[in-house]
């Protein structure tokens, strides 16, 4: 079990205005908390209040104590009635920053809007805050970009314009970090990696791109993958993130720290996970029968060219296939590992290595079609 | 067994129609299926296109011009090995191979081409065999064969003859690529000492039977199985990727290639990519047509080693390893 401190050291004494709170990890960081006994009072900032309710209630989340402001990240001041914003300012003590748009193929200027624009205004709300202490700003730890080789927890790790960015997404996250870090003296920045299954019994209740590319992959579309020599996949299950921010996000001393919440040493060879992962769908007599092929690796130069010519051909179904992996796989050509000593000490114990949940996310992929898994009572929506 | 090195590709000829169309004049007549700058982007310019060439003239031309080349006794030839369309198909000319297809209905339909050939030929020594089914790897599976039986029955030379068309009326494309007719033809030999056969490898995914249906899956398939195929390639010539020279190929865009040969690791061989442009993607063998004009044109010199690969509808991905 856990031998991190629970969630009892909290830096807040007062009310945690908390974003993103209807996202897979902001409801389950949000839930964690107000389960807590002598959790902090919260305050959530949501676009959709009647969502946030219906999510709440599905996913177990006791609402009645928990603060709703409609807010929109896009809108000047977050859209939040003078009034509202009044009330925060004298209460606010921490500010949790979870939301973000989290769309891989959107233009720059577009991803910018969100994850750079909209932390700007939560930061002019915390200034209008004199009780907050703590600004918590969950990245990624994509936002090292094009960066291989090891990688730190600071703001080091982060990718800069010389060495750029697989998606307009890690780069748009990536300034978000240096706005925090420029703007405030009390940030914390939280680095999750993907999240791939919402725990280690490989249940999926939101799917991404890792689950896009798999379906590819076990449809026989996928000719080609970015991949070299010492490639992994560093992934997390969501329990794991979760619970790593709600017990960092306001934890004391740790104003100006980055932590990666990343399998780091646990991540999983890439030819290690195309080999479990044909393996396990091999067992399928009929599938096995198609004799579909683990695809072949390439350099990102090949990839390029790849692309390229899929483009070329002007065939629109193999474009879809090569567009639905391109904002993401060449991460996979990148071959980089993510330090997680700071976030290892800090809770106590590591992520849990991908080979020890992968086999299972892929048996209910395969057992569910696909298709989302219902989130259970209790569990992040 | 079978050991390697035992069968050499002595000779090698072609046969061509006489008519050439530019990619731009086959788009204009509706031959084909991606816009013409596509095509010529992937490295194709002209084509040949029979119009009153039956597929077994061609054969036959091919075939006396590898005898008379190398000039060998038509007796002397225990096997012929025959890879092309049925009678119905392979002896009318191009222009009128749809008026053929009832014949499929009579006792025509036990016309042999492959037998015609060698009475032709004059091969009476030669046993007769006709491969089907194999498109655009049928003169690999002919050399097999043909291996094979050299080693197995101590037959000292074999002819493999490969003419394949589209009818007048088809298209012109392939997945991308522009198709040529043309017919080919190999004299092999026993302990020949040219083009040695170091090795070969094939592998068939019946799955992908009917391109029609299976079109993207097909093109997600090619590479991964043509990477495999050409490593057991190697692997069966006892060959490192960096022991290959030349990377003969069959004529699909420039583009294709280029990704496979840096897929397969074999970027520090050279690609012979001239017959692209010259004649497009000949079903009836290029890779065995392009290993013949490298040679002449001085390009692949005695003792490199040339890696040919080829992969055909049905699907099949088949490779060999020649030792020029």
């Amino acid at each position: 079990m856990r031998a991190s401190p629970p969630f009892g050291a909290f830096h807040a004494r007062g009310l945690v205005v908390v974003t993103g709170a209807t996202g897979l990890l902001g409801a389950a960081v949000v839930r964690r908390w107000a389960l807590a006994s002598g959790g902090p009072r919260l305050a959530v900032i949501v676009r959709d209040p009647a969502r946030w309710r219906a999510l709440a209630a599905r996913a177990g989340i006791p609402a009645a104590g928990i603060e709703v402001h409609e807010g929109d990240l896009l809108r000047a001041g977050l859209g939040i009635s003078a009034d509202a914003r009044a009330r925060l300012a004298r209460r606010a003590t921490a500010v949790v920053h979870l939301a973000a748009d989290t769309t891989f193929s959107r233009p720059l200027a577009a991803a910018r809007l969100v994850n750079v624009e909209g932390t700007r205004r939560l930061l002019e709300l915390a200034d209008d805050c004199p009780g907050v202490e703590r600004f918590a700003f969950v990245s990624t730890a994509f936002a090292a970009g094009r960066r291989t080789g090891d990688v730190p927890e600071s703001p080091a790790g982060a990718a800069d314009e010389a060495v750029g960015w697989v998606n307009a997404y890690e780069q748009s996250k990536a300034e978000g970090e240096a706005l925090v870090r420029s703007t405030r003296r009390d940030w914390l920045v939280v680095r999750p990696s993907t999240v791939v299954c919402d725990d280690t019994t490989g249940a999926v209740t939101q799917h991404n791109a890792v689950h896009q590319a798999l379906r590819i992959f076990h449809a026989g579309m996928a000719a080609m993958i970015p991949g070299v020599e010492g490639s992994t996949l560093d992934a997390v299950p969501g329990d794991y993130a979760a619970d790593a921010i709600a017990r960092l996000a306001l934890r004391p001393a740790l104003d100006g720290a980055t932590v990666h919440l990343c399998a780091g040493r646990g991540a999983m060879p890439l030819d290690e996970l195309l080999d479990r992962t044909y393996a396990l769908w091999a067992r399928c007599a009929e599938w096995r029968r198609r004799g579909v092929s683990v695809p072949a690796l390439g350099d990102l130069a090949t990839w390029a060219l790849f692309e390229r010519t899929v483009e070329d051909t002007g065939d629109e179904r193999l474009r879809r296939v090569t567009r639905a992996m391109t904002h993401f796989l060449p991460q996979l050509a990148l071959p980089k590992r993510f330090a997680t000593a700071r976030a290892d000490a800090l809770l106590g114990h590591a992520a849990p290595p991908v080979r020890d949940y992968w086999t299972r996310m892929l048996a209910h992929l395969l057992d569910t079609g696909w298709r989302r898994a219902p989130a259970p009572r209790g569990a992040a929506a | 067994m079978i050991a390697a090195c035992e069968t050499g590709i002595r000779g090698i000829a072609y046969a061509l129609p006489a008519a050439t169309r530019s990619v731009r004049e086959l788009a204009a007549v509706g031959a084909l299926e991606s816009h013409p700058s596509v095509l010529e982007r992937f490295g194709f310019d002209r084509v040949y296109v029979a119009v009153e060439e039956s597929p077994f003239e061609l054969a036959l031309r091919a075939a006396q011009r590898v005898l008379a080349a190398e000039d060998v006794d038509p007796a002397s030839v225990g096997l012929l090995v025959y890879g092309g369309p049925p009678a119905a198909v392979a002896l009318a000319p191009a222009s009128r191979a749809p008026d053929a297809a009832p014949s499929v209905c009579t006792v025509a339909r036990f016309r042999s081409p492959a037998a015609r050939l060698q009475h032709e030929l004059g091969l009476d020594a030669a046993a007769v065999l006709a491969l089907d089914q194999l498109a655009c790897t049928t003169l690999f599976g002919a050399v097999r064969v043909a291996r094979a039986l050299c080693a197995a029955e101590g037959i000292g030379r074999a002819l493999c003859v490969s003419g394949e068309f589209y009818p007048a009326l088809a298209g012109r494309e392939a997945l991308f690529n522009c198709t040529s007719d043309a017919a080919c033809a190999l004299l092999l030999e026993r302990g020949g000492g040219r083009h040695r056969i170091c090795g070969a490898a094939t592998v068939t995914k019946g799955y992908y039977w009917d391109p029609t249906v299976r079109r993207e899956e097909v093109v997600a398939s090619y590479f991964p199985t043509a990477v495999r195929a050409i490593h057991s390639t190697l692997v069966d010539a006892g060959w490192g990727r960096d022991d290959v020279d030349w990377v003969i190929p069959h004529n699909v865009g420039v583009p294709s290639w280029q990704i496979l040969m840096r897929l397969a690791g074999l970027e520090r061989a050279r690609l012979w990519t001239d017959g692209v442009a010259a004649r497009g993607h000949a079903l009836g063998g290029d890779n065995f047509m392009n290993l013949h004009d490298a040679v002449a044109a001085g390009s692949v010199r005695p003792g490199d080693r040339a890696l040919l690969f080829s992969y055909g509808y049905g699907a099949h991905w088949t490779g060999l390893a020649v030792e020029v």
